[in-house]
């Protein structure tokens, strides 16, 4: 500690320079971060959701092949399932939106039973259940658009040919780990629109959500169900709704294997740009380490100093990185992003760890090639130095 | 204080050094032996390349000899190794450098902190080390004063009080006034004189000026690697006629072994 006013000191000796590399860091280790969160940020729902006991069905061959509605009562009469309903996306456009927001077709008459952790009035529940063309908002998505009880709400199909004339029934609210911005409405109403067009998707549904009596029973209940439909014409699979959540990220792609690999490179270039600048500010100071040397300081605290100042270099990159991802996702909504299906996001504490520890990593990287050469400095050839 | 060891605080015995250029061997000191008892004042003139710095280098611990022993303060630093040689640097040397060699970005008083932080002092015990060591070169009131913000006498006055801050038995100066005007030079002399007199730290000083020279007890004179006794008169004749007056020395002194 009795070094670190020194340290801070020969930081700030190189400002401009000093802060184009905290700079160069910090925007770097804000786009690692913020491509680490998303990673973690689906972890952290698929965990939130192993609490609530569910179980999602799809097709044996994933979510784009669809399964006929009669499953889900088939489902819902297995020994160890309280509830069951089918869930489709939607995918409509409001107004002048650009991208849809998340709209899923289901059965009123089970939904509250499944995704037990939301909250809906009675009379609000019963309003929807009796109108077919009924539907129900999450409160933020409400309160973001303006919508209030009794409003109307036309969707215009985008997958299906279709549009839906929807009249808000009730608004939801949800933990701070539920998505408050969802549209729920009567898949009977959805399924009458497709049979009046002879669309294909008619009378089938994309998933099933399984609400379990007991979460002993999950793995019992998934393999029942798969062992159930195993020799229809509509064979199924049933995963735990955290291994849905992470399958769904991994259908964009090996997501986590694009986001290693991209922060490999990005921390490669960072340990380059750092090493560099701390090997130019090394090399204008070969004689005041050749005199900190001459005057008993050891090769151990030489390369501790130049390390540590790295370091502090780097760290200060990475709280200006770090620090603006973490602000910029509490305080902004992240449907600006433009990205389908996000409408909510946030970076959760262990990503933000890891990228100053990240951040770290650049600032130890970086400098052990300058200190290693400063900590071998001959005091001789660095007091002939003229600089 | 440290109280003065009864043996001669430098002792070099048939040292000699050479180096190397690719494959060119160039012989700087040549069975050199030599003793400098405590408290003495000594300089030590010579031509460019005569071998002056690679003396205070040995002396120092920051260069080994090819050959002999060199014994400082009662150690043998032929028996250190570097990292030995280093602490005990800490602990037993003080350097006053030609070009100060201040850290630009710490203040007078950070400066003369620099050697007390490898030691256990605590903040306040340092900061009274240093406050001593500024006031023992008249600098008290330009502690909190950037190298920048000082004259070139000043500087090497904190440089001094930097070497003397843990109150070494050895003072090594390597032309110490070689970058001063002459009033800031006498001032520096001044000081070395007086931490030599009422300090008894005994000094091995490195100078091509002749009226530096004068201010120590004894002057060596360097010429090829090789230690004579110097004529100051002659060295200064020389100046004044615009010779080398450092490579006129006097025909009465042709040892090369000045020891004991």
């Amino acid at each position: 500690m009795k070094f670190l006013p020194y340290l801070l000191k020969n930081v700030a000796r190189h400002k401009l320079r000093n802060l184009f590399t905290m700079l160069s860091i910090g925007v770097s280790l804000f786009l690692v971060t913020l491509l680490y969160a998303y990673l973690d940020f689906q972890e952290e729902l698929g965990k939130q959701s192993a609490d609530y006991r569910r179980l999602v069905v799809t097709h044996v061959e994933g979510l784009t092949a669809l399964m006929p509605l009669a499953v889900v009562d088939r489902i819902r009469a297995l020994p160890g399932v309280k509830a069951a309903m089918p869930l489709s996306w939607f995918g409509g456009l409001y107004q002048d939106d650009k991208l849809p927001f998340a709209q899923f077709a289901t059965d009123p008459m089970q939904c509250m039973d499944v995704w037990t952790e939301y909250r809906l009035p009675p009379e609000q529940l019963l309003a929807w259940q009796q109108d077919r063309t009924g539907c129900v908002v999450g409160n933020v998505i409400a309160e973001k658009r303006g919508w209030k009880l009794g409003d109307r709400i036309v969707l215009k199909g985008t997958i299906y040919d279709c549009n839906l004339e929807l009249t808000v029934r009730g608004i939801y609210t949800g933990p701070d780990s539920g998505d408050p911005e969802m549209l729920w409405f009567h898949y009977s109403y959805f399924d009458e629109l497709l049979k009046a067009r002879r669309a294909r998707a008619a009378g089938r549904i994309g998933t099933v959500f399984v609400k379990v009596a007991d979460e002993a029973n999950l793995a019992d209940v998934a393999r029942r169900i798969d062992e159930r439909f195993a020799s229809s014409d509509t064979p199924l699979r049933a995963m735990t709704e955290q291994a849905f959540v992470q399958s769904f990220t991994e259908m964009v792609g090996n997501v986590q294997a694009f986001i290693q690999n991209t922060a490999l490179a990005v921390v490669f270039a960072l340990v380059c740009v750092a090493a560099n600048a701390m090997a130019m500010s090394l090399r204008e100071r070969v004689r005041e380490v050749a005199v900190l040397k001459a005057i008993g300081f050891q090769r151990r605290t030489i390369l501790g100093l130049v390390l540590g100042e790295a370091m502090l270099i780097a760290l200060a990159g990475g709280i200006i990185g770090v620090g603006s991802v973490k602000l910029l996702t509490t305080f902004v909504d992240p449907s600006v992003a433009g990205i389908p299906g996000l409408t909510r996001f946030y970076v959760p504490w262990n990503s933000a760890f890891t990228g100053l520890l990240l951040a770290v990593g650049v600032g130890l990287a970086s400098g052990v090639i300058p200190a290693v050469r400063a900590a071998n400095l001959s005091v001789v050839d660095g007091l002939r130095r003229v600089v | 204080m440290h109280s003065l060891p009864a043996q001669p605080v430098v002792q070099l015995r048939h040292v000699s050094k050479e180096y190397y250029r690719d494959k060119l061997r160039i012989p700087v000191l040549a069975d050199t032996s030599l003793d400098i008892p405590a408290g003495e004042f000594v300089a030590v003139m010579g031509p460019s390349g005569s071998g002056k710095s690679t003396l205070l280098n040995l002396c120092a611990g920051l260069d080994r000899p090819t050959t002999g022993t060199i014994v400082v303060a009662g150690q043998d630093l032929g028996e250190l190794s570097e990292s030995q040689l280093t602490r005990w640097r800490s602990e037993h040397l003080g350097f006053i450098f030609q070009l100060y060699n201040l850290m630009p970005v710490l203040t007078a008083f950070e400066n003369v902190e620099l050697p007390l932080l490898l030691t256990n002092l605590s903040r306040r015990e340092r900061a009274r080390h240093v406050e001593t060591a500024l006031r023992i070169v008249g600098l008290e009131d330009r502690m909190h004063h950037y190298p920048r913000q000082l004259s070139g006498g000043q500087e090497q006055r904190v440089a001094i009080a930097r070497a003397i801050v843990t109150d070494p038995v050895l003072l090594l100066a390597d032309e110490p006034t070689g970058n001063l005007d002459a009033v800031a030079a006498v001032e520096v002399l001044d000081l070395l004189a007086q931490l030599n007199a009422e300090f008894g730290k005994t000094i091995v000083m490195v100078t091509h000026d002749p009226r530096a020279a004068r201010r120590a007890h004894r002057i060596l004179h360097l010429e090829k690697g090789r230690f004579e006794e110097a004529d100051i008169e002659a060295i200064e004749r020389g100046r004044s006629s615009g010779g080398d007056g450092e490579r006129r020395r006097s025909p009465r002194a042709p040892s090369a072994e000045i020891a004991g």
